[in-house]
């Protein structure tokens, strides 16, 4: 491999690895729902896309700058967001442990039809911010629009671990992941807290959506699919439940994903990636940070 | 203190299935009383905390507290209102430090109130002071930012008990608070039932520990098959025969 390879090669992964925070907050949406729940949405990607495609709507109106649109997009995820709650988590038996499953991949597919049935199919643009910035350090060039994303999903990921970590509310959150039974004997409105984390979660998954839009510079319902299957593949890579796990999962999925495409082509990378999810299955089934477990 | 009733339980009943957990109590504890709630394993005393503070719904009968029913609510209104408990097997929120197990615990109707932002963000200062005195009463302070689950069983156990009374509860039901505990521990969890009452805290203490129960309950109620077969003071319940029999096991033909 000669030095110009090598400098492509790096930048490749780098441009991955800056879209990989969109990666790492769909990680940590299904993570904090599988934390509160104890039961993975499967509708969470394609309700993040959906929001997208909800902002979208705001521009056939007025004229308004990207930045109003990723808002729009962040709005539109928290409300989906409750709405998932309501229609596949309130009346559904916890019990069963697949009747959310089932009614979280009803509303998968759900959220796609509808995308389908409004645009048509056809991919419709997203606006980006920054796209034709282009930063040169050294031989490598970093894209503006990707570098925006970066940074957005940084701000958004160290947002939610400060309300997390610091506040009450994320603290009630955590408390009920672990104790769901002492939470509700301390005080902690169980419901109230389910609802929260949906509408936050969904609020992420918008931005999520959003900066994927920005990203490639379109949206299409052929984007939710496989934006589920990373965010799983993150999820379990990050070990299920763990929040700083699902960052550096991203990124790393993220990096590796655009290395692989350069290296054999798109139509090859998601093997490589599968690959690397079964050997952490094997190895390593409770993802980056936990001990690894020996077989039974 | 007066003798205002703070908990009152007409015809409890709970069955799961076939068995009759509890089956038809009547329980009154007085504002300030410490209640002593005795019986042999499986007689029911466990069903009765749960129901009180709400854990499943009642097959029949009713739960007033402060005189007004309250039966249908959920357990975290009931925390609220002023009933709070520890558990007979510890359930601390063991990824949280020992001053967040009191700080997300601070959720009585009053705290509540307080000005949204400092609740959320770092506690108010009065919640603070709080938390300090409590980590103080219960010799935690020490701990304070160390994670709960990290801790020796007996900090376990008091850190807990302080949780219980983070929420200001006005009657506190303790499930077991002994269970485990040395002979020196026993002691100090004497003294602070006993602070607690001063500081006018009502208490129903379910408890296996014989010698602990005699000594800091104003009276007892013994229950066998879910049933009330017992109430007095400590002397009167253990000179009563049908109380001998449960423990001994003898039938009693009832």
């Amino acid at each position: 491999m000669d030095l110009l390879d090598l400098i492509d090669t790096i930048q490749s992964i780098a441009d991955g690895v800056l879209f990989g925070t969109t990666y790492a907050l769909l990680g940590i949406g299904f993570t904090l729902i599988f934390g509160v729940m104890h039961k993975i949405n499967l509708s969470f990607a394609a309700a993040s896309i959906g929001a997208a495609y909800a902002s979208l709507l705001i521009l056939s109106a007025v004229k308004a700058p990207a930045v109003v649109v990723f808002l729009m997009a962040a709005a539109a995820g928290g409300v989906l967001g409750g709405l998932v709650y309501l229609v596949g988590f309130k009346f559904i038996p916890l019990a069963n442990p697949l009747a959310t499953l089932m009614s979280t991949v009803g509303l998968l597919l759900l959220i796609d039809e509808i995308i389908v049935h409004t645009t048509a199919g056809v991919p419709l643009n997203y606006p980006a911010l920054f796209s034709d910035v282009i930063v040169p350090i050294g031989p490598f060039n970093l894209r503006g629009d990707l570098m925006f994303v970066f940074v957005l999903g940084c701000v958004c990921m160290t947002v939610l671990l400060l309300l997390l970590y610091r506040t009450k509310l994320g603290l009630a959150t955590r408390a009920v992941s672990q104790q769901p039974t002492a939470s509700q004997l301390c005080g902690i409105g169980i419901m109230r807290v389910n609802i929260l984390t949906f509408v936050i979660t969904g609020v992420v998954g918008g931005i999520a959506g959003a900066m994927t839009g920005a990203a490639i510079g379109m949206l299409s319902p052929l984007l939710s699919l496989p934006l589920t299957v990373k965010g799983l593949i993150v999820t379990v890579i990050g070990g299920l439940g763990s929040i700083p796990g699902a960052i550096v999962a991203g990124l790393v999925v993220g990096g590796l994903e655009n290395f692989f495409q350069f290296l054999r082509g798109v139509s090859e990378r998601d093997l490589y990636i599968m690959l690397l999810l079964f050997a952490f299955l094997v190895f390593r089934p409770g993802g980056i940070f936990t001990v690894a477990a020996g077989r039974d | 203190m007066g003798n205002a009733k703070v908990l009152e339980l007409h015809g409890l009943t709970k069955h799961f299935g076939g068995v009759r957990a509890v089956d038809g109590v009547d329980l009154t504890v007085a504002s300030g009383e410490i209640l002593g709630l005795i019986g042999p394993n499986g007689s029911g005393k466990s069903t009765i905390v749960n129901l009180i503070c709400g854990l499943f719904p009642l097959t029949a009968g009713r739960v007033l507290f402060g005189g007004a029913d309250i039966s249908e609510l959920p357990p975290h209104t009931r925390v609220a209102l002023g009933i709070t408990r520890t558990f007979q097997n510890i359930r601390l929120f063991g990824q949280l430090t020992v001053w967040q197990n009191l700080w997300v615990a601070q959720n009585s109707g009053e705290q509540r109130k307080q000005n949204f932002l400092p609740r959320w963000l770092g506690g108010s200062k009065g919640a603070r002071a709080e938390i300090d005195r409590m980590l103080e009463f219960f010799d935690l302070g020490h701990k304070r930012d160390e994670l709960a689950g990290n801790l020796a069983f007996g900090e376990q156990r008091r850190l807990e008990f302080a949780r219980a009374l983070a929420a200001r509860p006005a009657l506190l039901l303790l499930d077991e608070p002994a269970a485990g505990m040395n002979a020196e521990e026993i002691e100090q969890l004497d003294s602070r039932i006993r602070k607690m009452r001063q500081n006018g805290v009502t208490v129903l203490l379910i408890e296996h520990h014989m010698e602990l129960v005699m000594s800091v309950a104003d009276r007892i109620a013994v229950l066998n098959f879910g049933q009330k077969i017992a109430e007095g003071t400590a002397s009167a319940v253990q000179s009563n025969p049908v109380v001998r029999d449960a423990y001994l096991g003898t039938t009693t033909g009832a």
